[in-house]
Order: C-alpha cells, then structure tokens, then sequence
C-alpha cells in the first residue's frame, strides 16, 4: 500500500496531463494509458487478495503479472472532447451520484458476505460461489467506473457488473 | 591541443517518428504542471515529476530522451528562483507577520513573469514536440543535444590483469 500510494500519485500527475492532452489532439498518451492499465491491474490484484477471492501474494509494482485476476482495455485511437468536458464538469453528477450510490452499498454489503465468507473458508476451504460472484461483479463495475471516470474510455460504464457479452 | 571534431547521430524526421514517440516526448513539457495536478504550491514537485519522468523514458528514442532531457534540464534554474521565492516568503511569514517587503515585490513579479516565459515557451516546445519537430532552448537545447546525439566512441572492456599489492 505504501509503494502504491506514491505509484498512485504519478498516476494522478499522468491523469491531469492526459486531461489536456486529449483536450487539444483528443488522444490518450499511450504511454501515459498503459501505466493507468498497469496500476488499474495492480488494484485488482491487491483487491482480490484482500477480499480473499484467490491465493497468493500480489505481485509488487504497476509491472507486476498475475495470473488470477486479468483486466484488458482496448487503447482507444481517439476520445470524444465534448464527452471529456462533460465528464469534467458534470461527472458528480451522472458518474458518482448513480453508480457511486449503489456502488457504496454493494461494498457495505460485500464486506459483509467478505466476513461470512471468512468463515466458510476457514471450516470448509471453499469460498460460496454466489459471494465469490457477488465480490468479482463488484469489483469489475468499480473498475469500469474508474475507467470511465479517468477519460480512458467514452462507454458510459453499465449498471451491473457482468462480464460483457453476459449482461 | 585542439579537440577532434565530433559526430553527431542524425536527427529523426517526423516522418519517421510513431504518434507514441511523439506523445511521450511532448508529456516532458508538460510535466511543469504537475504541481498543479498534486494541488500543492511546491515548485520541488514540477522538478521531481521531469526527473521521474526523464528517467522513466531513458531507455526511449532519442527524439524522446532530448525532449524529456531538455524539459528536465531548463526546469532547474526556475524551481531553484521559485524555492527561494518560497523560503524568502515563509520567513516573511514567521519573522514579521506578512510585513512585505518593496525588495521581495519586486522578486516575485521578476519571477512572475520567468514563469510565465517558462509556460509559454514550455507550451510552444510541447506542440513541437507533438508534431515530431526539435525544438531548442537557449543553452539548455544544445546540452540536451550533445548529451542524446553525440557520437560515443564505444568502450572496450580491458581484461582484468592481476596486480601484485601497493606498496
């Protein structure tokens, strides 16, 4: 966490700078889109070892691999300005209030099914598969989410959190 | 004794270059803003970001590591007149209780002013850069080219000889 917290701030500076970048070329920097990628992966890692979905120790550093948790994001050639000055000015509005307010309760209730599922583990050495589902979906919406939040992306995330092609 | 003439590696053209080399070098420039991305008022921050940055595209084209190093170089006067600014206005702070003095007003509107220069020419540099164009800073230009495109004669490693010990 502690490496992470100064990885996140680098992310924060490439994040601002990419804001304008795409303002004026409408472009993501994809040096700048794969470090996101990279640290977006680590968080997931990091997440699913915390919510005790897989085994093992996550792999340090943005550069880190894991082969438990995977995160692909198609680098997208060209953002839409308009959408980026909405998201900028209006993101509180239609990002955060809607999928931030169900996404704050689901966690609430995933750290609830997280404590049971503590349990289940520790009698039987089996994680529930309905809760294992439940956490993975969360974590795959708050994703999405961020990856629209962060410019990465024009697709308004969707109100759940399956897999696309399943929803 | 005079010195021998040295040669230079040729300059890329934009043509040849990839929209990612040109991206990476034009994110150089931009890194003066990254104190504003943090939100703290410390001109330390912009220089560590350029360094960070530096060296994080070393191992990049030369057209990549000229920009981030010319970027990296032309900050240090300008965070080093911005530190004292800060200092100069921290003791004002502590010692008199904001009793500004006519010679610190002057030294900030000085440094106002540079910069403003800074950001300009900064900007200028990054919509350069982003065209695949050099561009060069008074001094700081012709550092960063001698460092990228010189010449190196390559380094033959010597065998090691075993020598008896100093006496």
């Amino acid at each position: 966490m502690f490496i992470m917290l100064f990885c996140n701030l680098w992310a924060t500076i490439l994040a601002f700078i990419s804001w304008w970048i795409i303002l004026f070329t409408g472009r993501y920097p994809q040096t700048f889109f794969d470090y996101q990628v990279k640290m977006l992966r680590w968080s997931i890692r990091l997440n699913a070892r915390i919510y005790n979905l897989v085994d093992g120790y996550p792999a340090f550093m943005p550069s880190g691999s894991d082969d438990l948790t995977q995160l692909e994001v198609t680098y997208p050639e060209s953002l839409s300005r308009g959408t980026l000055l909405l998201r900028a000015f209006f993101g509180w509005l239609y990002i955060l209030i809607p999928h931030g307010f169900i996404l704050y309760f689901r966690t609430l209730w995933g750290l609830v099914l997280n404590f049971v599922a503590w349990w289940a583990i520790l009698f039987t050495g089996r994680y529930p598969e309905s809760m294992h589902v439940f956490q993975v979906e969360t974590l795959r919406w708050g994703t999405r989410v961020s990856l629209y939040s962060k410019n990465m992306t024009d697709n308004y995330p969707p109100f759940n959190g399956r897999e696309y092609g399943r929803e | 004794m005079m010195e021998a003439s040295k040669a230079y590696h040729p300059l890329p053209q934009p043509e040849e270059l990839t929209n990612k080399e040109k991206d990476d070098a034009m994110g150089g420039y931009l890194m003066m803003f990254a104190a504003l991305a943090v939100g703290l008022p410390l001109p330390i921050i912009n220089l560590i970001a350029s360094i960070v940055y530096y060296y994080t595209n070393k191992t990049n084209s030369r057209f990549v590591r000229f920009h981030t190093y010319q970027a990296m170089i032309s900050q240090l006067p300008l965070t080093l007149l911005n530190a004292i600014c800060v200092a100069w206005a921290l003791r004002i702070f502590v010692a008199t209780s904001w009793y500004i003095t006519p010679e610190f007003t002057g030294y900030a509107m000085m440094l106002a002013v540079a910069n403003l220069v800074y950001i300009i020419f900064g900007i200028i540099s990054a919509i350069k850069a982003s065209k695949g164009r050099m561009y060069y800073y008074w001094i700081f230009g012709r550092m960063a080219y001698e460092k990228v495109f010189t010449i190196r004669p390559e380094i033959v490693p010597q065998p090691a000889t075993n020598q008896p010990p100093r006496i």
